[in-house]
């Protein structure tokens, strides 16, 4: 796998700061896995985070929990960490991936 | 002419009630994604990269119809994911096609043969089955990741245009494409019989799996160029001609990537089809609170600098046709013609 296509699964960063929390944030929305948000009260939700709206006056995440029920809005405000704990489905799976097995198949059956 | 003429005049009408009302900003084509889900794991798409919860989700048919009066678009794209997975596609076509929305159903076509034997669909002139056609056999088998595809989409179109469906096909073009190639494949999409064909250039967004093997600009226009050159009267593309003309360079369009907006399980995808950078609750919200002017080529986002692809350019195409006379005209004159 190239530098470009590392995988953040198994990440569990520090968050000192709110600027520290929506850069994860981000992250979290471009990942293709779940989450884990550990939040202020110590609850934990488990899910697919796939929305993020920090332009507003009270900024928020949108999860769809593993557990499946309706979309959870969850205010930057109360997450606490973000743990990058699903299988991250993009991982490998890169189009230049593919192009690296196929030429790999080709070379391997032109011997 | 592959549309129907009572498709060219809701369109055209539409269009120009657009403008009488100064409407700046307003959708052509509303792409409608009921789930993600898919049969195929195609080299280069990253629709389906989710985990398994999301991927067992699906919109309501209730949701998809809300959607669709929200944005009152003339058109309805269909894509996935694939649509012929969706458990109440015979319902919402149905319900789609009864409000006189013009649907293109985007197919890989595996299930299309047996869909059709079940009697979920009936003919109509507001129904196309848009089927994904990446070329000729070898180089379409390859872009799905699996051999005999090609066959089972063939055996599909048949079986639709037999049953009296229109037909389309859609074809993505990667680095490597080989326009001669292409226009062998035109031929075969022709002699089958499929009212018309539309091509776009692939495009890198940052949440497919390709970053490195997509068409840059400059190499789309040659790709292109070549592809279409002396274009044979009997090629019918379901596109407008000054798209094809701005694919091989001859034209200059900017985005607008509100001309196709995407509603899925998450909302309305900000700021189009492709890239993915989060999602309003409402069609009112999403083109009153996106930031337009960070997109499009001349926005300087590296992410928009090389993309040319078919939903967010045709748009301006179309808008281009009924913005002048000159418009009009070039427009009139490719299709007359066939010189692009």
């Amino acid at each position: 796998m190239s530098d470009e296509e590392k995988s953040l699964e198994g990440w569990a960063p520090e968050i000192p700061d709110a600027a520290a929390l929506a850069d994860v944030v981000d992250h979290a929305f471009d990942y293709r896995g779940d989450v884990t948000l550990v939040l202020a009260d110590g609850g934990q939700v488990d899910g697919y985070l796939f929305n993020r709206n920090r332009d507003v006056a009270e900024p928020y995440v949108q999860v769809f929990g593993r557990d499946g029920g309706d979309p959870m809005t969850i205010p930057y405000a109360r997450i606490r960490s973000v743990r990058f704990t699903g299988r991250d489905t993009a991982a490998g799976n890169s189009y230049a991936a593919w192009l690296r097995l196929r030429q790999a198949a080709k070379a391997g059956t032109s011997r | 002419m592959s549309v129907p003429l009572s498709q060219m005049w809701t369109v055209a009408t539409y269009v120009l009630g657009q403008k009488l009302r100064g409407r700046k900003r307003y959708p052509l084509v509303l792409m409608l994604e009921p789930l993600f889900r898919c049969n195929l794991a195609c080299a280069g798409c990253g629709k389906i990269q989710y985990p398994p919860h999301i991927l067992k989700k699906h919109l309501t048919v209730e949701q998809c119809l809300a959607a669709v009066e929200e944005c009152g678009a003339p058109m309805v794209s269909i894509p996935g994911g694939e649509p012929l997975m969706y458990p109440d596609i015979g319902r919402l076509v149905h319900e789609l096609t009864a409000r006189r929305k013009y649907v293109y159903l985007c197919t890989n076509a595996i299930l299309l043969k047996s869909k059709l034997a079940e009697g979920l669909f009936e003919p109509s002139k507001y129904l196309s089955f848009s089927v994904h056609m990446d070329g000729l056999r070898e180089e379409h088998d390859e872009a799905v990741c699996r051999e005999g595809v090609y066959e089972d989409a063939i055996e599909g179109i048949r079986e639709a245009l037999r049953r009296g469906f229109r037909v389309t096909t859609n074809t993505t073009l990667f680095d490597g494409a080989d326009p001669h190639r292409m226009r062998q494949f035109f031929d075969t999409m022709m002699d089958l019989g499929v009212e018309g064909m539309m091509i776009s250039p692939g495009y890198s967004y940052s949440k497919a799996p390709d970053q490195e093997h997509f068409l840059r600009r400059q190499r789309a226009h040659e790709l292109f160029s070549t592809m279409l050159e002396r274009p044979k009267r009997r090629w019918r593309f379901n596109q407008s001609p000054l798209f094809l003309q701005f694919l091989m360079g001859r034209r200059d369009f900017e985005c607008t990537p509100w001309g196709n907006p995407t509603y899925n399980m998450f909302g309305w995808q900000r700021p189009c089809y492709l890239l993915q950078e989060g999602y309003a609750a409402t069609f009112k919200e999403l083109l009153e609170t996106t930031q337009w002017d960070r997109y499009g080529r001349r926005s300087g986002n590296e992410k928009c600098r090389d993309c040319m692809v078919h939903c967010g350019h045709e748009p301006t195409a179309v808008d281009t046709t009924f913005a002048s006379w000159r418009g009009f005209r070039d427009t009139v004159v490719a299709t007359v013609t066939g010189r692009l």
